[in-house]
């Protein structure tokens, strides 16, 4: 009745069965990890190298847009300032310029006007220059006539006598 | 089962019992080709089956990590998953699927018969004793599982590995053995006295089934915890 519960029902140990099971287990493991448990676990592993990289990438481009916003807003702001220092130099310019163009405006009439009073008084010295020679040759004409009207054929021939006369005795000398 | 003969033959001078090797033989047939059906088109990213096989994967690695620690339980793995499915599945066999002829019962759960329990059971402790001297060196390994604390230790230590190897391999054998023999007996009943007996016994044997495949999933586990307990016992040493 209770035969089954000794191990020795028979008359030896049922040792070919625990060669058996122990030859069919190591059987079933290597089956087992031809066919499945090397490439599960294999690409369990991929899957976990795959999750934990997606993790640091993602960490990285988040720390990249991060630090491209960054940028950015910097940016941003460099160039109002920019802006604004570009809007205040060209104003500073166009008043320095102003500025300029009225000086060189006011010095080119300064040396206008002096070249003209120049001018002005060059002319009206030429004029009195002209004027005084003109004065003179004039005198010396009304002179010339009174003189000339003074003078008669007598006094005349007088003059021309004595000339010959002073030739005649230049001559008698030799 | 009682009174049933057993059917024996004999090989190379070695006694085997029919009943055992065409169950165990099934037994690992039907893991092999369930975890062959699963582990078809592999995928990075998992579905249906797969999701089923890696589960399992995850489930006995994990009871390997619960006491080995973590440097060497991949070590153990591929063993705790062969192990858990082949002693789930041996458990689970006798529930649904028993073949007698002439009284001889030539297909039920291996492990409701001690010498199968107890093979496994030696395979684990030698596989424990055999990963202690390898990890440790043999000097080491003898001195932290024999002479520990005490020299004289020592026969308590032999007897504590032998009780190790008769209660690993009993416990599951009780536990289906007498799952199977009372589903027996329930059968049993339902065919002596009448269509009243089947009725009544019909919802006992379903809640007994069900009973029994809680038990024979626990047992597994278990035999599987104590088997990474065992071997982390001696891959470790006491600090």
């Amino acid at each position: 009745m209770l035969s089954h519960l000794v191990l020795g029902t028979t008359n030896s140990l049922y040792l070919g069965d625990m060669l058996f099971f122990a030859l069919v287990f190591v059987l079933l493991m290597w089956a087992i990890k031809v066919v499945a448990w090397g490439p599960v676990t294999k690409m369990m592993k991929e899957r976990a190298d795959r999750i934990s990289n997606d993790i640091d990438s993602a960490e990285k481009s988040r720390q990249d847009a991060e630090k491209l916003a960054q940028k950015r807003e910097e940016a941003l702001k460099n160039s109002h300032a920019e802006a604004s220092t570009i809007v205040s130099n060209a104003k500073d310019n166009g008043a320095k310029q102003r500025e300029q163009i009225v000086a060189s405006a006011q010095q080119e009439a300064q040396s206008l006007k002096q070249n003209a009073q120049k001018d002005i008084e060059q002319e009206r010295k030429d004029a009195l220059k002209g004027a005084q020679n003109d004065v003179a040759s004039l005198s010396i004409e009304i002179a010339s006539k009174i003189i000339q009207k003074e003078l008669n054929a007598q006094d005349q021939k007088q003059l021309i006598d004595s000339y010959i006369e002073g030739l005649g005795k230049q001559n008698e000398s030799r | 089962m009682s009174g049933d003969s057993v059917s024996t033959f004999q090989f190379l001078g070695l006694t085997f019992n029919t009943t055992n090797i065409i169950s165990g033989l099934l037994a690992a047939i039907i893991v092999l080709v369930v975890v062959f059906l699963f582990s078809r088109n592999l995928k990075l990213k998992p579905t249906g089956k797969q999701n089923v096989l890696e589960w399992l994967i995850d489930f006995t690695n994990n009871i390997v990590r619960g006491s080995v620690t973590n440097g060497d339980a991949p070590d153990f793995g591929l063993y705790a998953f062969t192990l858990f499915l082949f002693i789930f599945v041996s458990n689970q066999l006798g529930l649904f699927l028993q073949i007698g002829w002439n009284g001889v019962t030539y297909v039920r759960s291996p492990t409701s018969d001690p010498i199968v329990t107890l093979t496994f059971s030696l395979i684990t402790l030698m596989l424990a004793h055999f990963s202690g001297v390898k990890k440790l060196g043999f000097k080491k390994y003898f001195k932290e599982s024999y002479l520990t604390p005490f020299t004289f230790w020592l026969p308590i230590s032999v007897f504590t590995e032998l009780i190790d190897f008769l209660t690993l391999g009993l416990r599951i054998y009780g536990v289906i053995f007498s799952g199977e023999m009372l589903l027996k007996i329930i059968g049993e009943m339902a065919f002596s006295g009448g269509i009243g007996m089947t009725i009544v016994a019909i919802p006992i044997a379903f809640i007994w089934q069900g009973f029994s495949l809680f038990l024979g999933s626990i047992q597994a586990y278990v035999f599987v915890t104590l088997t990474s307990v065992y071997i982390s016992q001696q891959i470790q040493t006491e600090e």
